[in-house]
């Protein structure tokens, strides 16, 4: 038997199929942007390609993310922060604390028992998400991938505030225009992200081990600097895109394994469609 | 204007939809209608002398263009809505307005509301934050004055025997509230939260021998129904004002019932009844400083105690509540709280803290007052459901 989990966040689209074994037979991330949105069907069909799979060969498949009811061939859908939280335990058994920096949204889960037992998520702002670095990154011409790798040169870092995406690029602007060196900047913001989003997760109570996801979990000077903030150690899984996809899987699998065991297991007529908008 | 037909849950459904349908009818028979914020001015004295409280409401679905000249933007966004509708000639049938200190936004909208929209009778208590004996007795001088207004305003006299059985007919209404509220302890509950949401909205519209006759159908009602809510997982919610129905449905779509709450347009209001002693105005005093429980009113003499034993402390703030939570047998807690409510959010730590401890798993949602946020908060609130699953 084999389980897909589809997580469609704000920026990208991740895709993962597991065996009944929890082996990792594909994994695939694509865009989600506006048109690409449509396409999650394509993600999806890579992903078959990867791992040799027929679509009629999944059993189960669970849709999570914020585009999470828009995807017609999902068997049912399950919010990111049940499916981060299942991804992370099954990932790393001792975490505690899970923080997940996305595109759009920034959330802390606690888990217990390799469950969810309670969560924090930002308000509507997008300081202390990924879309705040890529904001500054493009006033700078800079690539979003490459403010990692800049501010590990830093050695005099500076303070940027960390309540507004708008005024935290004005600041960025003037702290250069004033001579400050671009490492020193660039790690600032970094700090200010971290600074954000752990002050936010200290609501959880943090307990270790504490685990990084979500696209920002790639930047080096964010682990680093949410480090910092926390006083601990800070894992980073090796693609920490993925955990929700894979948590997703995983409740896929629970569920079908469940229906089996109680002769419940119905196969959905399903096909691969394209993703369906709300009216 | 046709006298409405609908009997109970759908006249509350109707009156919910259209809350100011019936004080105007009675306004056009010579009534005076007197327009109240919040759950501290207390409504017997107002219905003794035959004038018609009606709780003033925000609109959700409606954007906030006025208020903002007169208001600043970082305070509650209910009472903000609230003035920009009255700004906007919404409340203009009323005779008058009671406010009293409720918080502090409540506090200095009551002198901007008189400022801008110069009603012809107006009143402001300022209700103590404290439970100490000489802010009870304040609080009592305070219903003097208040009373004396009444009288000069309306030119009658304001006995005690009109005021006992004023309180007797809202002691009926409050009776009959936890009558209502019983209907919400099976599972799945007779009514659902979105229905007990617009009873207790129209309650607050009418006049109170209406609510009661109101309430005596619903129970009727919900007692023979057959197509009452389905199973669903079981929630509390407390909190800060909640006057539209969009996220209790919310909560209700995502296979919740919300079977229980301590909000204001809710059980909060109804529950304490006015224990009759010799003089009313005492009693009235007591009540409605002592016995309504709203973080806005500051535990004093608990406070004392906390750095002994904060545990204690927590307990005696908010064990009723767990009492609920118990008796409703709800498995979650929602602690929503609009966003500036800061009376809520300076509770939030610590009764998620006291929750924690009991081994209730809650929840912390806010809200901006507007239909468009609830978007955000439904991802938290299936997570919640998921949690608790």
């Amino acid at each position: 038997m084999y389980f897909v989990g589809v997580d469609i966040g704000s920026t990208m689209t991740k895709v993962v199929i597991i065996s009944q074994a929890d082996e990792i037979l594909s994994r695939v991330i694509g865009p989600t942007g506006a048109e690409h949105r449509r396409l999650a069907n394509e993600v999806m069909a890579q992903a078959l390609t990867q791992a040799g799979l027929l679509f009629e060969q999944i059993s189960y498949v669970v849709a999570t993310g914020y585009g999470r009811f828009n995807v017609p061939f999902a068997d049912r859908q399950i919010t990111e922060l049940s499916c981060h939280a299942k991804g992370v335990s099954s990932l790393f058994p001792s975490v505690r604390t899970a923080i997940d920096i996305g595109g759009q949204d920034a959330k802390g889960l606690k888990i217990k028992d390799g469950n969810l037992v309670d969560f924090v998520m930002n308000n509507k702002c997008a300081a202390g998400t990924g879309r705040f670095l890529e904001v500054i990154a493009a006033a700078l011409g800079l690539k979003v991938e490459d403010l990692g790798d800049i501010s590990s040169r830093s050695t005099n870092r500076v303070t940027i505030s960390n309540t507004c995406t708008i005024f935290a690029r004005q600041e960025v602007v003037a702290r250069l225009s004033e001579g400050v060196r671009l490492e020193d900047v660039v790690a600032g913001l970094h700090d200010a992200i971290a600074s954000r989003v752990a002050g936010m997760a200290r609501k959880l109570k943090i307990e270790p081990d504490v685990i990084l996801t979500g696209g920002v979990a790639k930047n080096i000077g964010v682990v680093k600097a949410m480090e910092e903030n926390l006083g601990q150690r800070v894992f980073v899984p090796e693609e920490p895109l993925l955990t929700g996809a894979v948590g997703a899987a995983m409740l896929g699998k629970d569920f079908a394994l469940k229906a089996l065991a109680e002769g419940e297991l119905v196969q959905k007529e399903r096909r691969l469609e394209e993703v369906t908008f709300y009216k | 204007m046709v006298e409405k037909k609908a009997k109970g849950l759908a006249r509350a459904k109707e009156s919910y939809q259209d809350p100011s349908y019936r004080v105007k009818q009675l306004k056009a028979k010579g009534k005076k209608i007197i327009g109240y914020l919040c759950i501290y001015p207390p409504l017997e004295m107002m219905t003794a002398l035959d004038l018609v409280p009606y709780r003033l409401f925000g609109d959700i679905r409606e954007p906030i263009t006025q208020a903002d000249s007169c208001l600043p933007t970082c305070v509650c966004p209910f009472l903000r809505s609230t003035l920009d509708l009255g700004l906007k000639g919404k409340y203009d049938f009323l005779d008058g307005v009671v406010m009293a200190h409720a918080c502090e936004v409540g506090e200095k909208l009551a002198h901007i509301w008189r400022t801008y929209l110069t009603p012809p009778y107006s009143f402001y208590i300022d209700t103590p934050h404290t439970k100490h004996e000489a802010a009870l007795e304040y609080h009592r001088k305070l219903l003097v004055d208040f009373k004396k207004s009444l009288e000069s305003y309306t030119g009658k006299e304001l006995s005690a025997d009109k005021l006992e059985q004023a309180i007797r007919g809202w002691n009926q209404q409050r009776a009959l509230v936890r009558e209502l509220y019983e209907m919400k302890k099976p599972d799945p509950p007779l009514i659902s939260g979105v229905e007990t949401l617009q009873v207790m909205k129209a309650l607050m519209t009418i006049p109170p021998e209406e609510g009661n006759e109101l309430l005596r159908e619903v129970i009727s009602e919900v007692k023979e129904r057959k197509d009452g809510p389905k199973k669903g997982t079981r929630l509390l919610i407390w909190g800060s004002i909640i006057d539209d129905v969009a996220l209790i449905e919310m909560m209700e779509e995502s296979g919740a019932n919300v079977v229980m709450d301590d909000t204001c347009v809710g059980s909060r209001p109804f529950f304490p009844d006015v224990e009759m002693t010799t003089d009313p105005l005492d009693d009235l005093a007591r009540r409605y400083l002592l016995d309504l429980k709203c973080p806005r009113t500051f535990e004093v003499a608990v406070f004392g105690e906390t750095k002994k034993n904060y545990m204690a402390d927590l307990e005696a703030r908010f064990s009723y509540v767990r009492d609920y939570a118990k008796e409703w047998n709800v498995k979650g807690v929602i602690l929503y709280g609009l966003r500036y409510c800061d009376i809520h959010g300076y509770e939030v730590p610590q009764i998620k803290d006291y929750f924690d401890s009991v081994g209730l798993p809650s929840i912390y949602l806010e809200h901006d007052y507007s239909e468009a946020a609830l978007a955000p908060l439904r991802t938290r609130v299936q997570a919640f459901l998921e949690v608790l699953r």
